[in-house]
């Protein structure tokens, strides 16, 4: 008795024995770090907390979050390829800006090779706006009085080499017109700028809105696949016979080599955080989309995105 | 709905004790933060920026506006007493501030800041209760030349202001600007002095830069004053501004207060110009100009008025036209949205109790900045009692805090390190550091402005001088240089002579 007792008691441990140790560090153990490169206080990094509070508790540890701001969203990125474990418990807001600035200028790491792609997340609505009481009413005057003014219409948006700036440039390309862009440092100058009357017009996210709906500027276009869902009078680009969609999405991601299994883990965690609610709520807010892509196809389109980048770069960035 | 309508509504709302409390949570917290060096209140308001989403919109905003013109109240505290602006708009407040305290009457000088801050407050609120509307459409006429002109002049001004010599304070002038155009252009897409390191992209941090400047270079000037306070020791005279101080004041807290709003409105800037600004019509107006830079009291009532009445005034852009003047007004922009509140020139209309609760919450918010600070002033001239031993260590932690609580990277502590030798290096060769942090602030805007202006413009030059308000300014920068060149000159050429 004794003896059979010992052995069911040996081999219990040699079957639970490594179990237990297995069971007590499934993923995720311990709280997760996510890098958010934007300052605290915006609107990336609201989203952020949001999303990183919902995904922690369907994972069942907190996801901690740490800004980073610096590069345009590119330096947090940078410093998570460089030093951070593969491990999953380190991972960051990825940015259009991240696959593009390494064409623009020298980076320290390689969108390729450098990062697992975790999974989307949203996108944002893009427009050009002029100020109401412009003879500009609709996207064919505009590309009209470009047209026959080359040169002479004035537009601005946030920085040069921007996602506006580059699709203005492929814009006025593909139209075959010749604009002038005036760079500024954010929405509230394009705004400004643009109410001020010190530029005709402002390819900008959706910071144009509140102006759009008391009536002080006019919504030309947007650059959605679809019309967006507040303004559905407005035309997309297609619409207009311009074959050009731009939105950035964005997403998250991590140091190469991550484990398919935890990315898997991680994504799910934040499928259902932008199916919450409260993250509804937020996109109707900021007029954003979802952009739900699963890590393959998050990997795939990012890879695709970096080529796109680069041409567009070639093509139009202006260059040093 | 008429003002009076819409003053009446605020009072309603305002006047709610959940608003009341909140109001003076942020006012206080606004004032402690405002007092520490290195925390600003744009950390302060992104930090508590997630407490306001439980709260309602209008009592959210009070408490997060309570806590930005709350820290400008503070901001001179630490100015006057150590010698340590908390932020840029209260760099100016240094100079005079300091010499005061050092001559023992750091309680006057706490007094009158405070009282010219409540002054200037107080008229903001007003003038944005009956004005608003106008005013920001008015604002918004200034274009790139306009803001070229301005900024012009704000760098002449500081520079024929220092207190050293003119070729000294155009040089740290100069070091400002070099050192305010790191990062990439936004014009061109361009890397400039960057290192190719990454945590330059973005340019270097204004924080980092004036506590390691002011902050840090103050603890080593200390130290090698030999932990010895014989100026402050027991000299500490009365706590309340002289019949003297009030007659003195009077007209720098009005000119102070009508000057700061007026360049509040503008996005940019506003602020630090303001105080830089009415220190230098204080200076100019002066019958005994050789006072300031020694203690005059005018050299605080001027600009602690000016960057009140300019934070009053930055919330007339957010608020009728949904544009935030500065990047602490874009924090309370986000707050707005997450509410659910569009802000624009909808904001009155759709959003009235908010609008006309924050603005009465602020001028209330006034009131309570008041009632907490006179009597906290004989308790912060205590603060001066504390051994260097002791305090310096905990400015240095302080700084320290600040500069990694705005950047959370270490490589910008060791930044503010190498700022405070470079500091200290100056100012033990006779450089004011004053120019340097106007030329930070204000290079880099002249330059997007000048170019903006030309791209516009295509180069043609004369674009500058053809708006009034633009031409105002450069022609007062001409006048002002020649008037301080000339005489320099004329000193310099009679001294040759000799020297032959």
């Amino acid at each position: 008795m004794r003896y059979v007792v010992r052995a069911v008691l040996v081999i219990a441990c040699l079957v639970l024995g490594p179990w237990p140790a297995l069971a007590a560090d499934p993923f995720p153990s311990r709280p997760i770090t996510l890098i958010v490169p934007w300052q605290a206080g915006g609107i990336p990094d609201l989203q952020l907390r949001l999303l990183a509070g919902i995904a922690g508790k369907h994972l069942g540890q907190p996801i901690v979050i740490e800004n980073k701001p610096g590069g345009v969203g590119t330096l947090g990125p940078a410093l998570v390829a460089a030093n951070a474990k593969p491990d999953g418990y380190t991972i960051t807001h990825i940015t259009t800006t991240v696959l593009r600035t390494p064409f623009l200028t020298k980076t320290t790491y390689d969108p390729k090779k450098d990062f697992t792609y975790i999974g989307g997340l949203a996108s944002f609505l893009f427009g050009v706006v002029v100020r109401s009481d412009s003879p500009i009413k609709t996207w064919q005057d505009f590309l009209a009085y470009a047209k026959d003014n080359p040169g002479k219409l004035t537009y601005t948006t946030f920085g040069v080499n921007s996602t506006l700036h580059l699709t203005m440039e492929r814009i006025s390309t593909a139209a075959g017109v010749k604009l002038k862009h005036i760079p500024s440092r954010g929405n509230a100058e394009n705004n400004a700028a643009v109410l001020g009357g010190h530029v005709m017009a402002s390819a900008d996210g959706s910071a144009w809105g509140p102006l759009v709906d008391s009536g002080d500027f006019r919504l030309l276009v947007t650059w959605g696949e679809q019309r967006s869902k507040r303004w559905p009078n407005v035309p997309t680009l297609k619409e207009t016979g311009l074959d050009i969609v731009e939105s950035t999405p964005f997403g998250l991601g991590g140091p190469a080599g991550m484990d398919p299994q935890v990315v898997e883990k991680i994504y799910d965690a934040f499928r259902k955080a932008l199916h919450d609610p409260e993250h509804e709520k937020f996109l109707a807010k900021f007029d954003m989309v979802r952009f739900e892509r699963g890590p393959a196809e998050y990997t795939k389109w990012s890879l695709e995105e970096i080529e796109r980048q680069r041409e567009l770069v070639n093509r139009f960035a202006e260059k040093k | 709905m008429s003002s009076v309508d819409g003053i009446l509504l605020g009072l309603k709302v305002a006047l709610l004790p959940t608003n009341l409390l909140y109001c003076f949570v942020g006012v206080f917290l606004g004032t402690l933060i405002g007092v520490l060096p290195g925390i600003g209140p744009a950390t302060a308001i992104a930090l508590l920026l997630p407490v306001t989403f439980g709260l309602p919109p209008a009592t959210g905003i009070i408490l997060l506006a309570g806590i930005y013109y709350g820290s400008m109240y503070g901001g001179s505290t630490t100015s006057i007493l150590v010698n340590i602006p908390g932020e840029a708009a209260s760099i100016v407040t240094c100079i005079d501030g300091h010499q005061m305290a050092r001559a023992g009457r750091a309680g006057p000088a706490l007094g009158i800041a405070a009282i010219g801050s409540f002054i200037a407050g107080t008229f903001g609120v007003i003038i944005l209760c009956f004005l608003s509307a106008p005013l920001a459409r008015a604002a918004l006429s200034f274009g790139a030349r306009e803001y070229f002109g301005l900024m012009v002049l704000g760098l002449v001004l500081v520079s024929c202001l220092s207190s050293g010599s003119l070729a000294k304070a155009a040089l740290t002038t100069a070091l400002g600007i070099v050192l305010g155009l790191m990062g990439v252009d936004t014009m061109s897409g361009a890397s400039r002095f960057t290192f190719d390191r990454p945590e330059f992209i973005d340019g270097i941090d204004v924080i980092t830069l004036v506590i390691g400047l002011f902050g840090v270079s103050e603890v080593l000037m200390n130290i090698e004053a030999n932990l010895k306070r014989s100026v402050l020791e027991g000299r500490i005279q009365s706590v309340l501004p002289t019949r003297e101080d009030w007659r003195r004041s009077r007209a720098p807290i009005a000119r102070g207060s009508v000057l700061g709003f007026c360049l509040g409105l503008l996005p940019g800037g506003g602020g630090v110009i303001a105080s830089f600004a009415a220190y230098a019509i204080e200076k100019r107006l002066s019958r005994t100009p050789e006072q300031f830079g020694k203690g005059a009291v005018e050299g605080v009532a001027g600009p602690e008025s000016a960057n009140n009445a300019a934070a009053s005034a930055a919330f007339i852009p957010l608020l009728t036209l949904g544009i935030p003047p500065n990047v602490i007004l874009g924090i309370l922009l986000g707050a707005l949205m997450i509410q659910g509140v569009a802000p624009g020139p909808l904001l009155m209309v759709n959003n009235a109790d908010l609008f006309w609760g924050v603005v009465i919450s602020m001028y209330i918010g006034n009131v309570m900045l008041l009632v907490l600070n006179l009597p906290l002033i004989g308790m912060w001239v205590q603060l001066l009692r504390i051994p260097y031993g002791i305090m310096f260590p905990m400015i240095l932690v302080f700084c320290v805090v600040g500069v990694y609580g705005t950047t959370s990277s270490t490589f910008h502590l060791y930044l503010a390190a190498g700022f405070g030798v470079l500091g200290y290096a100056l100012r033990k060769t006779g450089h004011d550091l004053t120019p340097l942090v106007l030329g930070f602030v204000l290079g880099p805007l002249m330059e997007v402005h000048l170019r903006r202006g030309l791209i516009a413009s295509d180069g043609d030059w004369s674009y500058f001088v053809t708006s009034p308000i633009a031409a105002i300014c450069l022609a007062a920068a001409a006048i002002l240089l020649w008037a301080t060149l000339v005489p320099a000159a004329k000193r310099w050429r009679q001294r040759l002579p000799v020297e032959d």
